[in-house]
Formats: structure tokens, sequence, C-alpha cells
């Protein structure tokens, strides 16, 4: 009996050992050599593949086909602060930039969109404007808001209206006042990169079309 | 000492320090009165090419530009000649920005809306439309203390600077506080 517990014991010691554990699985290596170049050969195939066809996409400029100028604020008869038109007219330049969604962002009167192709006018008319107060906002919390509704449109040279939406923004909490134009040109930015913009044959003359595709 | 005691001791005490540089900043504002053609200290809120928003420093006008230079950073400037119209309205702004909000919201007893109450303050702001070397419009907004955006935009007209004649445009009072306050 006391020799039997041994070798069982011996028995356990070798499994469990790490010279015991090396030797049963010798004949793993070359397996694992093969598994390992099987799976170098697998990267070198489908690597290369993803990034040509994320290279392609930013080559054939498929995604970004327009460029946009962006057209002073037009006020609307609402009393809209000077203040208020600049600030949203260049917080929409930002915001439009940061979404990446148009080739080149032009400001109104910019000579260098002239030569632009497929650019789109960006219009924007204030419907609505609440003027709010800070310091109600703070002191109340319910009152106080500063609220802004405006048409956007997007239209050719040519005056042909692309796209049309009414976005709001407003500044309800914290923050000054002129965050609602903050606010409002980041929900325009968001809205325009939701919706698809057109092809570009289906909009522009044939003039222009022939333009870009050279 | 019981934490209702505690409480309002911290109310007071919020009160207190909220208070002190509201009217430190007013006596400020009254003593300052801007000078022609020196240098003004600003805040640069948006617009301005070439300058960070919210960026403080000091507006100046020099031959034939308006400059404004952040602290310790190399100036930013646009040519006088380039300006087509100056606005200035008068607002009101909270004090103690991002950090006092914080502690007004942690105040107990609503103790940060009675400072909310007392802690701001009236400025000037001067809107500044010009174009840049390609035609590009740009609207750029500073802030400034109450008082000096007449007499800044005054010296900039005086220094070639275009605006429209106010019957040109469509009237328009400014609204940036003043409507609701009024309500």
């Amino acid at each position: 009996m006391k020799t039997n517990k041994k070798t069982s014991l011996a028995g356990t010691k070798t499994t469990l050992g790490l010279p015991g554990f090396h030797r049963p699985n010798k004949h793993w290596g070359p397996l694992a050599a093969v598994i390992l170049l099987l799976g170098a050969l697998q990267l070198q195939v489908f690597v290369p593949t993803v990034l040509a066809e994320s290279s392609t996409d930013g080559i054939s400029g498929g995604a970004r086909p327009w460029s946009v100028q962006v057209d002073r604020v037009d006020p609307g008869d609402v009393g809209l602060d000077p203040s208020f038109g600049a600030a949203i007219y260049e917080n929409l330049l930002e915001e439009l930039t940061k979404t990446e969604q148009f080739k080149q962002v032009f400001r109104s009167g910019d000579r260098n969109a002239n030569d632009a192709p497929g650019l789109l006018i960006l219009k924007i008319t204030v419907q609505k404007y609440t003027p709010g107060s800070e310091t109600r906002r703070a002191v109340t919390t319910v009152s106080g808001a500063t609220k802004l509704n405006v048409r956007v449109q997007l239209a050719t040279r040519e005056g042909k209206v692309v796209q049309e939406h009414v976005v709001d923004g407003n500044v309800r909490f914290i923050g000054g006042n002129l965050r609602a134009t903050h606010n409002l040109a980041h929900n325009v930015a968001a809205t325009l990169k939701k919706s698809s913009l057109p092809e570009q044959a289906a909009v522009l003359p044939e003039k222009e079309t022939g333009n870009i595709s050279r | 000492m019981t934490s209702y005691q505690v409480g309002h001791g911290l109310a007071f005490l919020t009160v207190l320090l909220s208070l002190s540089p509201a009217s430190i900043g007013q006596n400020q504002s009254e003593a300052q009165s801007p000078v022609p053609g020196s240098a003004i200290h600003v805040t640069q809120v948006l617009g301005f090419e070439g300058a960070k928003h919210n960026a403080t420093g000091e507006l100046k006008i020099q031959v034939g530009v308006m400059q404004f230079q952040h602290d310790g950073s190399t100036a930013a400037q646009v040519s006088i000649s380039s300006i087509q119209d100056i606005f200035v309205e008068e607002g009101d702004k909270q004090l103690g920005g991002t950090a006092m909000t914080l502690g007004k919201t942690a105040a107990p007893y609503g103790g940060g809306r009675v400072v909310s109450l007392f802690a701001h303050k009236k400025y000037d702001f001067l809107t500044v439309e010009y174009l840049d070397n390609s035609g590009g419009f740009h609207g750029a907004i500073f802030q400034l203390e109450k008082g000096q955006g007449e007499t800044f935009k005054k010296t900039l007209v005086a220094n070639g600077a275009h605006i429209t004649p106010p019957i040109e445009r469509t009237p328009a009072q400014s609204t940036l506080e003043v409507k609701n306050e009024n309500k």
C-alpha cells in the first residue's frame, strides 16, 4: 500500500511539475509554429485589403465632394443683436470645419470660393429670438432662457435649394447668453451631417460637373 | 455646534466672499476712464483671427491697425480700413466663471441663488465686422469694461474705420440682457 501511494504521488508530481509539463508538450512545438505561421499569413492577406479599402474612400473623395460657403446671418425682423449674428456665423464656420463633411469651408465674400467646384451656399435666417438673462437663469433656474430658432438653407450657386431645415439653439441653465449661438451652430452642423447631400451630377449644371471630373 | 449652524455659516461666508469681488470690480470699472488710442484690457470672446476664444489681453489702435495682444503672446491685428461695421451693446454677466458656478450650486439653503443675485456685472460688448485679405467676412466680439465700448468705437472711426450710419440700419436696441431686466 505504501509503495502504491508513493508511486501515485510521484505520478502527480511528474504531471504538474515544470519538467513534466515540457516533456509531454514537446510535440506541440511544431504545431504551435504552424499556427503562428498561418496567423501571420492571414494578417498579411487581410490587413492590406482593409487598408486599401479605407484609403480608397479617402482618395475618391466620394464622402466629401461639396464645399460650402457660409453666408452672413440674416437677422430677419426679430431684432437680433449684432453680436449674436456674428457669433452664430463664427461658430458655424468652426462647427462645420469640425464635422469634416465638406471639402472646404469658406467665409462669406471669400474670393477663393469663386473657383471652388461643387460649392453650396449656407444661408441662415433667424426666425425667432428670445433674449435671456444669465442672472435670471442663475437665480430662478426655470426662467431666463436664451432661445434661437433659425431656417437653414443649403443652395447651389444658381440658387437651387438642396436642403432646408429649421434648427433651434438654446441656453437654459449654465452659461452666458452667447452660449446659445454655439449650441445652435453645433445643432446646425449635426443636422447637416445627418442628412445626406445629393450627388453633384443631379444638382449642378453640366459645365460645373465637367470641371469636377477633370 | 450643530450642522444647521455650520450650514448657515457656510452660506453667509459664500455670500460675503462673492460680494467682495463684485464690488471691487464695479469700483474698478468706474475708476477706469478709457483714453483714446491707449490700450484697454479686454476679453476676446470669439471671431478675431489669430486669437483664442475668451482670451484676455490688450486691445489697442496703432498706425492703421487694430491690434489684440493676448498676455505674453504675439499680437493679432487687422487693418482699420478693412473694418466694415462696429456695434456696441451693453450686457450683463455672472462673475466667477465655472468655479464660482460650482460653488454656488453646492451652497446650502439656496445660498447660491442669493449670491447670483448680486455677483453679476455689466460689460460693453464690442462687435467688429471686418474683411480679411481674401475678402472673407469676420465678426469679432470683445468684452470690455462698461463705458469703454463707445469710446473705442469713436477712436476706431476717427482712425478710418467704416460704419453704417444708424439710419441705414434696422433699429435694433441692445437685447443682450436689458429686455429681460425691464420685464
